[in-house]
């Protein structure tokens, strides 16, 4: 086979297929109908007799909406404008589906509604009343049609009852008479025999009918100016709709605009307040800088007095241990007192604190007559409950209890002793 | 002679009368469902035509043509896609001018990124295949669970323990196979212009060269799944093992399990086992590509 006549073949064939898609709209009715939007599916509608329901909001707008059998058979679908409404029923034999889309600029919004095929009654009922507005002579609007139905029916019910009325009479008249049913022709010839109250009865009953036709055909007038004012109604009111939702929508325009005002006059209203207090605190900002840099100015020296008086602390107490230690191994009396009263005289230094109660000591100087030992002068510097300190140029510092004289006459005192050569109280 | 030439050239400008004929009555305006389908309806020849001409057009446009009969095919199958989508649609926008609805609906599909699954390797046979599989189980339950019998050779038993499914999905599940044994897999042939000859041919290189056959049948089939997985719901996406579990351990996400696993190779992987209540069921599933339904 060539490839022109392969892809001839190929083609009638789907032209067929296309052809006889009619053909194929049978499913079996226990199977679910699949719901695509915008071509994805979405769901499925159950297809069993009972009115389901299938919702689905999409962000995007919806494009379309197909409606497949499970062998993937397009059962029917629509296509939906950008905004707004679009519905449609779908037969699909005696089943139908009725399709919603709402489109709006926040997306779309579907909704699928099986009705399944009504029961026999109702199936009866609706094709009596088919067959009587096929007798209707002319055709009237479809808003018409369910009116015009009843009221058709209404007189064909009528007409059987006076048709009824009449054979039922004829049949009393048969009865009531002995002779043999008379021919067709016979019978309409002697109704005119038949008994004038009869007559007049049945005249009379016609007359009723012929009223109530007329009062039918006055309600079926008034039923019509009535469609009529209704159709008016529902043109007013859609336009009302209209205007409704483009008033709707200027409204929400208006509402957006003068939120966009106000929210652009707060922003700047936030924006000077906000630079406003922005300046006022770099203001404060930079005053606490400078307080803080003082601060920190004054810490730093006072950190580093702090480390001075630690550094002295230490060196002094450094130097008592020392003396301490000393004091522990030096054999040597003099010193240990010389060292004893140097580190004593420390802590008396920087003991300014101290309380008053502790009296200050009394310091001269003293030089020793030639020849005299040592051990005379410490009995001497005992004896006055003193302490030797520093000897300088043969002078001989003595620490004592504050003598109860003045100094002069203390002076005067010492220097009658027989080992003092000389005394003063200045170095 | 003279008279034939006669008689084909009265022919010749009778069919063109006609078709001028349709393509004018399609630029008119119908007012009615039934109007509409019966305009379109004596013109789905000029209306097939149009639309895949304007198929080729864009596969031109687009780099994307060559002029062989496999492209050819190509833009008749979508040509005809257009077709169906419009009679059906197309009613429910009446009043209209059909002729114009269809161009715009053939553009409107055009405009849409990736309209169409296009590799060169899918216009051979066994991509067109497999191409067809794939695209009919977007659009067809039957097809989709047939998926699994065309890629792992599974019965409805496997299926059904495979995607973990309870009493009622089960018995959907014979449906399908049993409605695609008996006219899904032919009409799908069918209108993906594979002739008997064909699947003939791809049966025999099953036969000769299974493992080459298989190993190339996995590389197209991929490329045709990853474009086709896009039409599932936009929560259908790939899952870890873990959140596989947890779907299948407590039951939910029935359509999720079914729509995915059939439409992707590595997450059929992914979720092996977990189906049957984390039982060994044996190796890993491997493609194993089945022709016939």
């Amino acid at each position: 086979m060539g490839q022109e006549e392969d892809l001839e073949l190929y083609r009638s064939r789907l032209l067929e297929s296309l052809n006889g898609r009619s053909s194929r709209y049978l499913r079996d009715a226990s199977d679910p109908i699949q719901v695509y939007v915008n071509e994805r599916r979405v769901g499925e509608l159950e297809g069993t007799g009972i009115g389901a329901m299938l919702r689905v909001q999409c962000v995007d707008h919806i494009d379309t909406v197909q409606l497949r059998t499970e062998e993937g058979t397009l059962l029917g679908g629509l296509v939906a404008p950008e905004h707004g409404f679009r519905t449609d029923r779908l037969r699909l034999s005696f089943d139908a589906i009725e399709l919603c889309v709402h489109n709006t600029a926040q997306g779309g919004m579907l909704s699928a509604l099986f009705i399944p095929a009504p029961g026999f009654w109702s199936r009866a009922w609706k094709s009596i009343a088919e067959t009587v507005d096929r007798l209707v002579p002319h055709r009237l609007d479809a808003a018409l049609a369910y009116g015009m139905r009843s009221v058709a029916f209404t007189q064909a019910l009528l007409a059987v009852a006076v048709v009824g009325l009449v054979a039922d009479r004829v049949t009393t008249w048969t009865w009531m008479t002995p002779e043999p049913t008379p021919s067709p022709v016979v019978q309409t010839a002697s109704l005119p025999a038949s008994p004038p109250v009869e007559t007049a009865r049945l005249g009379q009953q016609l007359d009723e009918v012929a009223r109530i036709q007329a009062k039918i055909g006055e309600a079926l007038a008034s039923q019509q100016n009535g469609i009529v004012q209704l159709h008016q109604a529902v043109a007013k009111l859609s336009s009302t709709q209209e205007s409704v939702v483009s008033s709707v929508v200027m409204v929400k325009e208006e509402v957006k605009e003068e939120l966009e005002k106000r929210l652009e006059a707060v922003g700047r209203e936030a924006d000077r307040t906000t630079r406003h207090v922005a300046s006022k605190g770099r203001v404060e900002q930079e005053q606490l800088e400078a307080a803080i840099h003082s601060l920190t100015a004054d810490n730093d020296r006072l950190s580093k007095e702090v480390a001075g008086l630690e550094e002295n602390n230490q060196a002094l107490k450094t130097k008592l241990q020392a003396a301490n230690a000393s004091k522990a191994v030096d054999p040597n009396p003099d010193r240990l007192l010389a060292r004893q009263t140097d580190a004593s005289r420390q802590p008396l230094q920087l003991a300014d604190s101290l309380p008053g109660s502790q009296q200050q000591p009394f310091l001269f100087w003293v030089t020793f007559s030639e020849g005299t030992s040592q051990e005379s002068i410490d009995q001497w510097v005992n004896g006055m409950k003193g302490h030797k300190g520093a000897v300088n140029e043969g002078w001989q510092e003595v620490r004592i209890v504050p003598p109860p004289v003045p100094p002069d006459r203390f002076l005067e005192q010492i220097r009658g002793e027989k080992i003092v050569k000389a005394a003063r109280i200045s170095q | 002679m003279s008279v034939t030439r006669m008689q084909n050239t009265v022919g010749k400008s009778q069919t063109m009368s006609d078709r001028t004929a349709t393509a004018s009555r399609l630029e008119e305006v119908v007012s009615t469902p039934d109007e509409f389908d019966q305009v379109v309806l004596q013109a789905l020849p000029m209306l097939l035509d149009r639309a895949t001409g304007s198929t080729k057009r864009f596969l031109r446009e687009t780099g994307q043509w060559n002029d062989d009969i496999e492209h050819e095919k190509f833009a008749l199958r979508w040509g005809s896609e257009y077709l169906e989508r419009f009679l059906v649609c197309g009613r429910t926008e009446v009043p209209c001018r059909p002729l114009f609805l269809f161009d715009s609906l053939v553009a409107k599909q055009h405009s849409k990124p990736e309209p169409f699954c296009y590799h060169p390797d899918l216009l051979r046979p066994l991509g067109r295949f497999l191409d067809g599989l794939a695209a009919r189980a977007v659009i067809s339950r039957d097809a989709l669970i047939a998926l699994y019998h065309h890629v792992y050779g599974w019965g409805p038993g496997e299926v059904i323990a495979v995607t973990g499914l309870n009493g009622l999905e089960s018995q959907r599940i014979y449906k399908n196979f049993r409605r695609w044994r008996d006219a899904g897999w032919q009409r799908t042939m069918d209108e993906m212009g594979l002739t008997k000859a064909e699947l003939a041919e791809l049966g025999s290189q099953q036969q000769r060269h299974r493992q080459r056959f298989n190993s190339e049948a996995e590389q197209l089939i991929r490329v045709a799944q990853a474009h086709y997985r896009k039409s599932e719901p936009n929560h259908y996406p790939c899952l870890s093992r873990s959140q596989w579990g947890e779907m299948f351990t407590q039951g939910y996400g029935c359509d999720y399990r079914i729509w995915h696993l059939a439409l992707c190779l590595d997450c059929m992987q992914t979720a092996w086992g977990l189906g049957s209540n984390g039982s060994a069921i044996g190796e890993k599933p491997r493609l194993e590509l089945q022709v016939r339904p």
